[in-house]
């Protein structure tokens, strides 16, 4: 049996060295994530995976592209429902029913409850029900819609001190 | 059916036993650069006192203790990606998760902690890290931190399983890794250059020189690494400077400075399911030394004042700088041709202060400070017999008188085999962290832990085969535990728990171009699951061929990781892990123009696993690391 040359070798080892360092982060699949939830309901904080999107997405906004490791999750969100925070505005009388709060049955004016009221938006931690996979080379567009979504309990504490 | 069940262990028991026959005991004096253990068969007799490893003493340590030795060069051409990772490849009663591709990071999501015995962990204050003689922890959260360790001026590392208060004071309570820079031996110096390039855009590379003049020495290098990481918020530098110049006085008079530097910067990237938008850490940290030894043929003495000092910030405004310092004086005498007598004293002071800078608060941090005894003593009543005992007295400001002591034998039983055993009671007092930051919450009354750990074992030894298995018990008191998370969270005194466990190893040597390892571990931890797993297992297979002017060099490594949680009282359980490494290297020497060529590159994760140290850190999936090394 002929004895491998060194040479050999060396291309081996060297087409197996740029297999591997082209064939990893590089090759990591891209993923977008699209609003299809409702005009009224506006995301943020959207993470997949290990990807985060940090900005606002309105409703039919999609992120951008972004890669992500393989594997599977849910996607994770904040959300806003801008009407329902509106109508509470609305009622607490700390708005006079003005833009989105016009278009719905919205009581205008006086207050019904004088108790405190809530004028920071309040952002809920939802996730997509549905689990998505994806692997190298995917180009992933997943749809957040109202019938695809729970709220999100997962309270990931602190590892380490 | 069943004759061919027991086929295997009547082929290995009739090996072992030709073995044990015929081969001679390796000399312990002169171990192998390529073993990992030094379970070797005792000497015939205590060697004598002026042996010398690069100034290091090693008579000092303990031989009925169950150590685990590895050569820098095997660090060095690990496929791990950390240095802490690599040694643990080699002990698999040791366990140190990761969360990515060579950083692990300070703080909240930081890994690296070093779990030994069922003990240690997160803070990995209850493992001790000794680098060249001097204690190595940070004085607020008193454990070391795992990215300050490369292994690029490293000679060996010694992991001592099963602890020892009695010589390296608090905190070795599952054990201590003693690390040990190297120097180089012949007149001249040399120049190492390693560059290395690798997935997530990683740049790593290291500068080394060593030298020696006559009476000087130098060692000194640089290393660098960055990295995106796998993911977001998983990238990171490690910046790491060091340098050591000693100088012989003669009469026996040798003096070493060491200085170590580093800057760490990265950031938790926190559950892949909940990202975190940078949580940085940006950690500075600089330790200095000064070794004053002299040495007759039958005494010698070390005197070593050391000073560490950090700085540490987070991206939420916290903001610490903490200090550790101290001095150790020890002497080591030969009595008798088979009596040793160690004898030392110990002070050190871990200070801090700490603040958040976005709200101004300012923790109520209070100094603790220790002044101790020790001594150690090691006799051999008759040929092959060691019997070691030693006691450690500690005053503390905070605690009063704490009394520790251990006691151990070690029996060369002839052809290569031995037993030992040994009992140690060791302890730990709390850290700054522990006891004074609300991260998640402190308890200024907690009192130090305390345990007794008993380990016996029986070992064999030969140039081709070397076995080893222990079992190993650790009953702590008043251990430190956090539970639950803030705001309800609290760090308690447990009462008492105990670990039970076994290890075995073994490794086939030379045999023709390979090398073969394996190990496994088993142990009960109780309650206490979280980050505690009850299996590990690690093999691997090593290939030494030479080609042509090259030599190359492979090794193929594994890790297998059960019964691992999230959560104490075994809950959260996390799927098993099995990962696989690979490494290749070529070298090749040209005297004649005094240089040696090493390319290499590391495969990691070749099975592109899905798996993860801790829950929803996942690791990367199939990565690499290619590089060329070069010495003049």
């Amino acid at each position: 049996m002929s004895r491998l040359s060194f040479s050999s070798f060396a291309w081996v080892a060297g087409a197996w060295i740029l297999l591997a360092l082209s064939g990893c982060d590089s090759a990591y699949p891209e993923v977008v994530v699209v609003n299809e939830t409702d005009e009224r309901i506006m995301l943020r904080e959207l993470s997949f995976n290990g990807c985060l999107w940090t900005g606002v997405l309105a409703y039919g906004e999609s992120t951008s592209p972004q890669r992500c490791p393989p594997g599977s999750d849910r996607v994770h969100f904040k959300k806003l429902d801008a009407a329902k925070y509106c109508q509470e505005q609305a009622e607490a009388g700390t708005i006079d029913g003005k833009g989105l709060c016009e278009s719905g049955a919205l009581l205008p004016g006086t207050p019904s409850d004088s108790g405190p009221t809530e004028n920071v938006p309040r952002w809920f931690s939802y996730q997509t029900i549905s689990e998505h996979a994806v692997s190298y080379g995917d180009f992933r567009r997943i749809e957040v819609t109202l019938t695809d979504m729970e709220q999100d309990f997962a309270t990931p504490g602190p590892y380490g001190h | 059916m069943r004759n061919n069940a027991l086929l295997p262990v009547i082929v290995v028991g009739l090996a072992v036993g030709r073995w044990g026959l015929a081969q001679e005991p390796v000399p312990t004096a002169l171990p192998s650069p390529a073993s990992s253990s030094s379970t070797s068969p005792a000497s015939s007799s205590l060697a004598p006192i002026q042996v010398r490893v690069d100034g290091e003493r090693k008579q000092r340590a303990d031989r009925t203790a169950d150590t685990v030795r590895v050569s820098g060069d095997r660090l060095r051409t690990s496929p791990k990606a950390t240095l802490l990772e690599a040694l643990a490849q080699d002990a698999p009663d040791m366990y140190v998760p990761s969360r990515g591709a060579g950083i692990h990071g300070v703080g909240s999501g930081a890994t690296g902690g070093i779990h030994l015995r069922g003990l240690g962990g997160s803070p990995s204050s209850q493992v001790v890290v000794i680098e060249d003689g001097t204690p190595d922890y940070q004085g607020l959260f008193g454990h070391p931190i795992p990215d300050a360790y490369a292994p690029f001026l490293l000679d060996e590392a010694v992991i001592v399983r099963g602890g020892d208060s009695v010589l390296y004071g608090t905190n070795a309570m599952g054990g201590a890794i003693l690390l040990r820079s190297r120097w180089r031996q012949q007149e001249g110096w040399e120049l190492e250059n390693d560059s290395a390039v690798g997935s997530y855009n990683t740049l790593r590379q290291s500068a080394a020189v060593l030298g020696k003049e006559g009476r000087f020495g130098l060692s000194g290098g640089v290393l660098a690494l960055r990295t995106d990481g796998h993911r977001v918020g998983a990238g990171g530098s490690n910046l790491i400077g060091q340098f050591s110049v000693r100088t012989r006085l003669g009469a026996g008079w040798e003096v070493t400075l060491r200085e170590k530097a580093m800057h760490l910067t990265g950031a938790d990237p926190g559950p892949v399911t909940h990202p975190n938008d940078n949580h940085f850490f940006d950690v500075w940290r600089e330790r200095a030394s000064v070794q004053a030894s002299w040495h007759s043929d039958a005494v010698s003495l070390r005197a070593q004042p050391f000073f560490n000092v950090g700085r540490h910030e987070l991206y939420d405004g916290f903001r610490s700088v903490d200090t550790t310092s101290g001095a150790i004086l020890e002497s080591e005498m030969r009595l008798h041709p088979a009596a040793r007598l160690l004898v030392g004293s110990a002070v050190d002071r871990a200070d801090a202060s700490a603040e958040n800078r976005v709200t101004g608060e300012r923790m109520p941090v209070r100094a603790q400070q220790t002044a101790s005894w020790y001594d150690q003593l090691t006799v051999e009543p008759v040929k092959g017999l060691q019997l070691i005992g030693g006691t450690r007295e500690v005053v503390s400001a905070s605690y009063g008188f704490v009394f520790l002591y251990k006691g151990g034998f070690r029996w060369s039983l002839g052809n290569g085999w031995y037993v030992r055993g040994r009992a140690s009671r060791n302890f730990r007092q709390p850290t700054l962290s522990e006891l004074y930051l609300p991260f998640p919450t402190a308890n200024p009354n907690l009192k130090p832990e305390r345990s007794l750990g008993t380990d016996a074992g029986l070992g064999y030894s030969s140039r081709h085969l070397e076995l080893s298995g222990a079992w190993y018990r650790n009953d702590v008191d008043n251990l430190i535990k956090y539970f639950g998370v803030w705001p309800a969270a609290e760090v308690v005194n447990i009462d008492h728990t105990t670990v039970v466990g076994l290890e075995a190893q073994v490794v086939a040597r030379d045999l023709g171009p390979l090398t073969v390892r394996a190990g496994g571990s088993w142990q009960d931890v109780g309650r206490y699951t979280k980050q505690n797993p009850s299996a590990r297992g690690v093999f691997g297979v090593e290939l030494r061929h030479p080609m042509g002017g090259w030599t190359l060099r492979s090794a193929l490594e594994g890790e297998w990781v059960h019964g691992l949680y999230m959560s104490n009282y075994s809950r959260d359980r996390m799927d098993d892990v099995l990962v696989l490494n690979l490494a290749v290297r070529a070298r090749r020497e040209q005297p004649d123009r005094d240089l040696v060529v090493e390319p290499y590159v590391a495969l990691r994760n070749l099975l592109d696993s899905r798996y993860a140290y801790v829950k929803d850190y996942t690791m990367p999936g199939f990565n690499a690391l290619a590089g060329l090394r070069l010495v003049l």
